[in-house]
């Protein structure tokens, strides 16, 4: 258990940054989550904690103490691959037991913790087993007994979840991060997948090209996005440039504040778009074709065509049938100005609009 | 890039690739080319060598006599190979596994034991020869193109069949029906669909083959006649009683490198357009044939194989037959046997200490070099990979040439020793150790190593206990193979070999020219078991793949 200090972290492969001044404190007991599309730079930060990747520039502090010299074998710290990298020539609990047995713990304690590491996974009479008997879920689970039983002071996790159903995902997500809970380990756990990321961090780096975008808890970071990049990543989000172009909202529309702040991109989600008569008078009112209804059980999407070639879509809580029969109809859809987010459309970043 | 810059177990294990391919591969094949621009007796820079094979009749009908061995050898393999494969995979065949065993069998076994055998089936008082003449069917002799194109097609042939057949198998099934589907009859569909489908499996086993026929020296040499080829004209320049033409056997020398490289080059860049196939969701089902036609089908495979198989039945018998010093006596006897182990038990251990020596350092040095090339992609790395295709492309008549040359001064003062026999075998067969290391590493994720490091294993500890397990069956599988090539190496063991060091297939090369059949049997099939010993074992490691052996 140790606090991470990533001060100004450089990586450079041939013609790329890979890692861009990332500068990030990760504190003692955390569940922080590195998230981003693929190629962003998440595995090329996490193997560089690990030692597994020499970065050109900046300092990686554990504890406070800097460990970038230090040789991966040395750093202490769990490692869980998306591909499980099980031994598949050992058993389930030598398997386990690899961490200890390297660390010339006594045989009998080896024992006993390999088999509450094993429990805690629930694979507490899986020990004999060899790993191809076991199924990519179990095996993902041994590989998290394998990095836990060593009492780490990081816990390092690569999407570890990618490789299995979405059921089981689900379900195994809920017993990592309740484990990582008991056990107060820190841990820095990669995805490209938002909605893990929201359900399980304490705290979330949304990454891109190498850059952090922004790190904040869940809530703030699906409320107040700090960059249109992470509006448009995380959750469904309607953007809307301002302008004359195809697709864009017309600066006519905007109340006199907004248009007074300069060249913006507006941004709403989906369940914040009302559809039809609304009460709430500040809000902006578009109209727009239904051009289809997407039906999901519980909720359905309505796709509108609005003037000038724009394309929103707004959430339909528990749709009734004359909402999904709506296709082809004409519609007026309500933003309510509260709920917009502005962008800078220069740099991306948020801009907060005067009240 | 992808590994921290540190000064770990790996790279001393790249300092130590590169100390010994500098030394046992570029320094031999620099001392050939220098040589070939050197002046015999004046010893001053001179391009007369290279003026010379190029005007002289005799180094020009060798040329052209290569180039006709190698692609008569090609074109030979291809007919047998080819065939074989598609009826195997396509049909309905009893015994295919026999047929694979039969076509590993013939291609580890030694090409100058084929060579000496149909000797005595075809040579002027073989038995065959006037089996066939009492049928009306009159042979050409033996000795001459007939007999080497003859050996090289039968011997070459199950590199084609192997490499056909194990891309055939990869083809999916809806590829085929698809072609019927849209109305391709058997033959249409062979030839516009199958066949290009794997060109390139088939080109590469093509080239492999030429290069092979270009390279090899028993064969012209025994078989041969009058017919010389390049590595028969190196051998002689370099031994000839007259002291030798080392500017010549050279520049000889690097004709047949020149060539080979073309091919290779060729062949890497056919099997590099291979396009990338995607995954085999359903493997071809071989169908029944009607029965006039499984008759002829089963009639065309089993009459390959066997045809490969006939030496080694002949040598293993001859060495059976009672003899009376060289002249054979009616009746089995087990004269040679006794003969071999009295005259020449010396020769038997060298073969088989030098073989293990060389295969244990290959096996070391292969799978430390492996790993470098497998784990570790910086530009080094990339250079010795492309040092290590030397061995592919140099004949071993010509790596003899250059090891004497280069090892008889101090320092290295080590010809005629055991030591550099050994290290011929020993670089001789690295490179295909590397390779088969590297492939091997290729299939284990990295991921698994970075673990064990991650749990506290220092880097060399993460090899020992993680990975070398997990390639072992592959290095023993490959060490087998190893075994095998060392075990039956002629050419270079030929230019290296004193007295004292004799080997096994020197001294069959020898007793054939000698007409002493009876101790040359013998002595090939204890060469022959020792194989097939070697190839069960492989079959037990690998669970039964022939495709390891190309
Ligand atoms: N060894 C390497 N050499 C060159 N480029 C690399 C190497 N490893 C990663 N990259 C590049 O660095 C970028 C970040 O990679 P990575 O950290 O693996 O992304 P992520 O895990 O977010 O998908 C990618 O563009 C990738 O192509
Ligand atoms: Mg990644």
């Amino acid at each position: 258990m140790a606090r991470v200090d990533l001060r100004h972290i450089e990586k450079g492969y041939p013609g790329l940054k890979a890692l861009d001044d990332v500068d990030l404190v990760i504190e003692s007991g955390e569940f922080f989550t590195l998230l981003g599309p693929s190629g962003c730079g998440k595995t090329t930060l996490l193997r560089t904690i690990a030692g597994f990747i020499q970065h050109d520039s900046g300092e990686v502090l554990v504890a406070g103490e800097r460990i970038d010299q230090m040789p991966a074998h040395k750093r202490n710290m769990g490692m869980v691959y998306q591909d499980y990298a099980i031994f598949p020539h050992l058993s389930v609990a030598d398997n386990v037991a690899f961490g200890l047995k390297t660390r010339g713990r006594p045989k009998p304690e080896i024992a006993e913790r390999v088999q509450r590491a094993l429990e805690l996974v629930q694979l507490g009479n899986h020990g004999k087993r060899l790993p191809h008997e076991l199924s990519g879920g179990q095996q993902q689970r041994v590989a998290l007994a394998r990095a836990m039983v060593i009492s780490p002071q990081i816990l390092l996790m690569d999407e570890p979840l990618s490789n299995l159903d979405a059921k089981l995902r689900v379900e195994l997500r809920e017993d990592i991060r309740d484990l990582q809970r008991s056990l107060a380990i820190t841990t820095i756990y990669v995805t490209h997948d938002q909605e893990e990321a929201l359900a399980i961090s304490d705290r979330i780096c949304v990454m891109q090209s190498g850059r952090v975008h922004q790190v904040a808890s869940p809530q703030k970071i699906y409320a107040e996005p700090a960059t249109l990049f992470v509006a448009s990543f995380i959750g469904a989000m309607n953007i809307m440039p301002v302008g004359s172009q195809e697709g864009a909202l017309a600066a006519a529309d905007l109340p006199e504040r907004l248009r007074a702040r300069g060249p913006m991109t507006l941004a709403i989600r989906p369940e914040d778009v009302i559809v039809g008569q609304s009460t709430n008078g500040n809000a902006l009112a578009v109209e727009g074709a239904v051009e289809k209804v997407t039906f999901a059980g519980r909720e359905a999407y309505a796709h509108v065509r609005c003037a000038n070639g724009l394309h929103l879509q707004a959430h339909l809580y528990r749709p009734s049938a004359g909402q999904l029969a709506l296709v082809g109809e004409s519609v007026r859809l309500r933003l309510p100005l509260d709920r917009l987010h502005a962008f800078d459309a220069a740099d991306g970043k948020r801009v907060e609009l005067p009240a | 890039m992808n590994s921290v810059r540190r000064v770990d177990v790996w790279t001393w294990a790249m300092v130590l690739g590169f100390a010994v391919i500098a030394v046992l591969l570029v320094w031999p094949l620099w001392s050939i080319v220098a040589a070939s621009f050197i002046d015999n007796r004046t010893g001053v820079f001179t391009l007369n060598n290279y003026v010379s094979v190029m005007t002289r009749p005799l180094y020009q009908t060798a040329l052209i006599n290569s180039l006709i061995v190698s692609l008569g050898g090609m074109a030979g393999a291809l007919a047998l190979g080819v065939p074989l494969a598609i009826l195997t995979t396509r049909y309905q065949i009893v015994g295919r596994d026999l047929i694979g065993t039969l076509s590993v069998l013939a291609l580890v076994s030694p090409p100058f034991i084929g060579a000496y055998a149909w000797i005595m089936m075809l040579g002027q008082n073989g038995w065959m020869r006037h089996g066939l003449a009492a049928i009306g069917i009159e042979l050409p002799s033996i000795y001459g193109f007939f007999g080497i194109l003859l050996v090289f097609s039968l011997k070459f042939f199950p590199f084609v069949y192997l490499m056909t057949a194990s891309s055939l198998n990869t083809i999916n099934a809806s590829v085929e029906e698809a072609a019927e589907g849209l109305g391709a009859g058997t033959i249409r569909r062979l030839f516009t669909v199958t066949l290009p489908l794997v060109l390139p499996a088939l080109s590469s086993a093509a080239l492999l083959v030429f290069v092979l026929s270009l390279a090899d020296f028993g064969t012209p040499s025994i078989v041969g006649g009058r017919v010389r080829v390049l590595a028969t004209t190196a051998y002689n320049l370099f031994t000839n009683e007259m002291g030798g033409n080392p500017g010549l056997a050279s520049t000889t020398s690097m004709v047949l490198i020149v060539i080979s490289l073309v091919v290779v080059a060729l062949q890497r860049w056919a099997v590099r357009r291979r396009n990338v196939s995607g995954s085999l969701l359903r493997r071809p089902q071989p169908r029944v044939l009607k029965p006039f036609a499984s008759v002829m089908a089963h009639l065309v495979c089993y009459a390959i194989v066997l045809a490969a198989s006939l030496p080694s039945l002949v040598v293993v018998y001859t060495s059976l037959r009672k003899t009376s010093g060289p002249v054979f006596q009616p009746g089995f006897g087990i004269e040679s046997y006794t003969r071999v182990m009295h005259e020449v038990p010396h020769v038997i251990a060298n073969s088989f200490s030098y073989s293990t020596v060389s295969v244990m350092m290959i096996v070391i040095l292969g799978t430390l070099i492996g790993y470098v090339l497998a784990r570790r992609d910086s530009p080094l790395a990339g250079t010795l990979d492309s040092a290590l295709m030397i061995p592919y492309i140099v004949p071993g008549v010509v790596m003899g040439v250059g090891f004497v040359v280069t090892f008889n001064v101090k320092p290295l003062e080590i010809t005629g020793t055991a030591t550099i026999l050994v290290l011929m075998l020993m670089i001789r067969r690295l490179p295909y150790s590397v390779r088969s290391s590297a492939s091997i590493l290729k299939q284990i994720k990295g991921s698994i190593e970075e673990a064990a490091i991650s749990l506290g294993a220092s880097p060399a500890q993460a090899f020992l206990k993680v990975t070398l397990p997990l390639m072992l069956p592959g290095i023993i599988a490959g060490a087998l193979m190893s075994f095998i090539t060392a075990i039956n190496e002629l050419s270079s063991s030929l230019i290296l070999y004193v007295g004292r060091t004799m080997t096994m297939p020197v001294r069959i090369y020898l007793s054939v020219l000698d007409g002493e059949f009876g101790t040359a049997a013998a002595l090939s099939t204890i060469l022959l078991v020792t194989s097939g010993a070697a190839v069960y074992a492989v079959f037990r490691v690998t669970g039964r793949k022939e495709s390891a052996f190309v």
